[in-house]
């Protein structure tokens, strides 16, 4: 790993150790391949630029607001996290691809490309000898984190069932005459991975994990493995998801997830989360792929730590064990201490069971001594397969503005929250260290941890 | 079409010599248990018999009135009743695909003899490939009929619809509750992940399990895939797609793949799993080794979501490095499961692909694709037919490609027709590409091939 003095060294005490060792289960030690971040790539109500989505929570007022995309005057549900006006033309420009995507691949594609043009490996591979290019191309690869299903495109088969009547063979019949001959591509959860590689001509390793929340903060931790374990030199790693529609928001409700009207993380106030929509997608590459075309570094991925409670899909252990495995072994990858994290981007989405537990995970790993912890989902919403990713992005846009933004919906700390190192106010970090926690449905929990350069 | 600019012979190069895990003291990993759910048999014995007789699974859908479809024939699971798994609070979660993976789930680790306790819980892993999870019809036909006349959803008249407020719907409907199901039913508590990756989500989902025990974190994984499309919608989405044989007369002979005159896929659904250990740990224990479960390669075809390029540019960069992960050349593969789903572009890309890996041990190696008698199982395929290849490795016999009958120039293989084969099969490969443009293949090795040792440990 880095050494002494290299250019991400880190900056404020204490000094973290840069040197991460990992053991294989046999204990001979590994030299792990340094994996760097080139560039980022962010949208949601917040901002279009993960910049920008850093300024908007800085300002201390939520994107959230009223759902505008249907009527919900009736609804026990109101709010979240909407990208206002979206306008595929300006996520997409390919304009022949929005006849065969859907919103999230929209979100999905804008977030990667931006990623992969803020890297400018594109341009490097262009200007490669001919016979170089494809053999770049094939150890560049794709890994997303996708939120699988939505409802709203099962409805494209509303006219063909008015047609029917309930009668199955002249469902089947009218089929053709009804239904977008696309409809089953257009519905694919890998589409973002299809459709990056297609444009981007990406040959390499690939996955698209459906794993509710914590697919995006896999596919950062899958991307990195791959490029330790040398299967790939770059890989775009992207997590999108558009949850806001209809049928998803009551199912939500109806299960006792959304609040009322603010997510408030870790407020004794606090009734629930809160939709967002949107991707995020980090640039990462094999220092020695950064190195050779003098790319800008921006940020390391240190490690990860990954682990599952296994009580069904929407329990959580009360004690946060699944979480403090998964930073655990986050801490153990990297080869850091507690007392190396700057500041901890906790999940925080505003659900009483998940913030307690996720408060009792925190105060069994850091005591005492814990860095300033924040959470980015109030400002605006729960992005589900995006939410690890794109808080991961902004975590590193933070880092290197010095700053862990407050909870701005924070007004008084719960009591099962008691210890949390919350603040409603910005604070600077105690290191360029974030370890940034994600969890899902099934009981999941994911833990990883970056630097700035 | 290639990118241009590829010299011929340049895959190789792009892999990283020097770079095998296998030779470089990484973790081994053993297949100690395995259990199958197909539309040829509800368990792994009644599943072989047929894939050995090549006994076509391909029937009339008679899981709903299909007749008025362009294909209303699929390989359906047949009087599958949760026997091993009858938790009846689980099952309520669970729908068809779901009961297909805790019963084949169930059965592999019943085969390895060995299940997750509280005190290693947290050193196992569970790795699926999941289906698209698209509505169940009749909860779509219930909200349509309450709230979607119009053709339109009335979001208004979704608040007191049936479906839309049943939680039992909505949890049956996520992506990741198969993996929900499987780590409360057997108490995994490591790196759980559900992936889709279309038609290669199960070769991918044992690649990433493998992967994981390499890592060292976790020693063992439940590593397997579901799925289950034979419903109004699934077909829909195939039929739309003119992906489906239409020959609605002839099931049994409707995939042919590799044949001159196949014209597209049988429709099949199921699950297959198996129990992955490390191997030193799966020899202490005595453990019945079937496989080693040695190599996995991943690549992008990046051409069309729906097609492999005809030169098969993307396969071979798959093939390429699942060989190279093995620490293997093609001289060592003697069998090859071919992704081989019988619709014209496949066939044709994977044979390219093959005879560009291959080369002249192409006329050596076997081929058959499993497909022909169970259909394609989108995201349990390539699960299922890595069970496939770890039985062909254990008992020493290689499954048939049925209904072969014309030759395609284009497909010049060392296709198994007419009997299966009895010898010894030291590698295996297994493909399986997606929509999308994935590409997964996983090789595997007997285990006398790794340390001389017989399936339960005894010297050659």
């Amino acid at each position: 790993m880095s050494a002494p003095g290299s250019p991400l060294s880190v900056a404020g005490p204490p000094q973290a150790r840069m040197a991460p060792q990992r053991d294989s289960a046999e204990g001979s030690p590994l030299n792990v391949t340094k994996v760097v971040i080139t560039g980022t790539g962010a949208v949601c109500a917040a901002g279009m630029q993960p910049q920008a989505i850093l300024d908007t929570i800085l300002s201390g007022q939520s994107a959230i607001g009223p759902i505008r995309q249907w009527d919900t005057t009736q609804w026990p549900a109101t709010q979240a996290g909407e990208i206002a006006d979206l306008d595929p033309r300006k996520l997409v420009p390919d304009r022949k691809l929005h006849k065969l995507i859907r919103r999230t691949d929209l979100v999905g594609l804008y977030a990667a490309s931006s990623a992969i043009a803020a890297s400018g490996f594109v341009a490097y591979r262009d200007a490669l000898a001919p016979d170089e290019v494809a053999p770049y191309n094939d150890r560049t690869g794709a890994i997303v984190g996708s939120g699988g299903g939505n409802f709203q495109n099962q409805y494209d088969f509303f006219p063909l069932m008015s047609v029917a009547r309930g009668d199955l063979p002249a469902f089947g019949r009218e089929l053709a005459d009804n239904v977008n001959p696309m409809w089953l591509l257009r519905t694919l959860p890998n589409n973002v991975l299809g459709h990056v590689g297609i444009q981007y001509d990406l040959k390499g390793t690939n996955a698209c994990i459906t794993n509710h929340s914590v697919g995006g903060t896999l596919a950062v931790i899958e991307a990195m493995e791959a490029l330790r374990a040398g299967e790939a030199d770059r890989v775009v790693a992207v997590g999108h998801e558009t949850p806001i529609e209809p049928q998803m928001v009551l199912y939500y409700h109806r299960v006792g997830l959304l609040a009322k009207n603010t997510l408030r993380p870790f407020d004794a106030a606090g009734d629930g989360s809160l939709f967002g929509e949107g991707a995020g997608a980090l640039m990462l590459e094999t220092e020695a792929s950064a190195n050779a075309r003098g790319a800008t570094v921006v940020g390391e991925v240190l490690g990860g730590g990954y682990a599952s409670e296994g009580q069904g899909l929407l329990a959580i252990r009360a004690d946060g064990d699944g979480l403090v495995r998964a930073i655990g072994m986050a801490l153990e990858d990297a080869g850091l201490a507690p007392a190396d994290v700057g500041m901890i981007v906790a999940h925080a989405n505003g659900t009483r069971q998940s913030d307690a537990s996720e408060a009792a995970a925190l105060r069994t790993v850091f005591g005492s001594a814990m860095p300033p912890v924040t959470g980015f989902k109030w400002a605006f919403g729960h992005l589900i397969a995006a939410a690890g990713i794109i808080e991961t992005v902004v975590a590193l846009a933070a880092l290197k503005a010095n700053v862990v933004p407050g909870i701005a919906t924070l007004a008084k700390l719960d009591d099962a929250c008691a210890g949390l190192a919350v603040s409603a106010q910005p604070r600077p970090p105690r290191s360029n260290v974030a370890l940034v926690l994600c969890r899902g449905f099934a009981g999941t929990n994911a833990a990883l941890l970056v630097r700035t350069a | 079409m290639s990118p241009p600019g590829r010299p011929k012979g340049e895959y190789r190069s792009a892999q990283r010599e020097g770079e095998i895990h296998s030779t470089r003291g990484l973790r081994r990993v053993a297949v100690t248990g395995v259990g199958l759910v197909t539309p040829v048999g509800n368990d792994v014995a009644t599943t072989w018999d047929a894939l050995l007789a090549g006994r076509s699974g391909g029937a009339p859908i008679t899981l709903f009135d299909a007749s008025g479809f362009s294909t209303h024939i699929a390989a359906e699971v047949k009087g599958f009743r949760a026997t091993l798994v009858d938790d009846r609070k689980l099952l309520k979660f669970a729908n068809r695909s779901h009961r297909f993976a805790l019963e084949a789930a169930e059965q592999a680790m019943r085969d390895a003899g060995i299940r997750p306790t509280a005190a290693d819980a947290t050193r196992w892993g569970c790795a699926v490939g999941t289906g698209m999870m698209t509505a169940d019809y009749d909860d779509l036909a219930q909200t349509h009929a309450h709230c979607g006349m119009s053709g339109e959803l009335d979001p208004v008249g979704l608040l007191d619809d049936g479906p839309a407020n049943d939680p039992l719907v909505f949890c049956r409907g996520q992506a990741a509750e198969g993996l929900a199901l499987l780590t409360r039913r057997f108490g995994i508590h490591g790196y759980a992940t559900s992936v889709h990756t279309a038609c290669a989500s199960g070769g991918q989902a044992f690649g990433t399990a493998m992967k994981l025990i390499r890592r060292g974190r976790v020693d063992r994984v439940l590593a397997g895939g579901f799925d289950s499309m034979i419903s109004p919608i699934g077909i829909s989405g195939f039929c739309l797609l003119s992906a489906l044989s239409a020959d609605n007369e002839t099931p049994q002979r409707a995939s042919r793949p590799f044949d001159a005159t196949r014209n597209g896929f049988l429709l099949g659904e199921g699950a297959g799993f198996v129990v992955l250990e490390e191997w030193d740990m799966a020899r202490a224990r005595g453990a019945r080794i079937y496989a080693e479960l040695a190599g996995d390669g991943n690549s992008l075809s990046s051409y069309r979501i729906t097609d492999s390029p005809p030169d098969g540019d993307g396969p071979i960069q798959a093939m390429h490095q699942a060989l190279g992960d093995a620490g293997a050349t093609p001289a060592d593969i003697d069998y090859i499961n071919a992704h081989g789903t019988s619709t014209p572009m496949n066939d044709r890309s994977e044979s390219a692909a093959i005879r560009a890996v291959f080369g002249a041990d192409v006329a050596r190696v076997a081929v058959s694709s499993t497909k022909s008698t169970m259909g394609h199982l989108i995201a349990a395929a390539g699960a299922v037919e890595g069970v496939v290849c770890a039985l062909a490795i254990a008992r020493g016999e290689i499954p048939i490609n049925a209904n072969y009958r014309d030759p395609d120039p284009d497909c010049d293989l060392n296709l198994v027709v007419d009997a299966p084969r009895r010898q010894r099969v030291r590698m295996t490969m297994s493909n399986s590409f997606g929509f999308g443009g994935s590409n997964s293949c996983i090789v595997m090795r007997h285990p006398e091939e790794v340390d001389g040792r017989d399936a339960l440990g005894a010297s050659r």
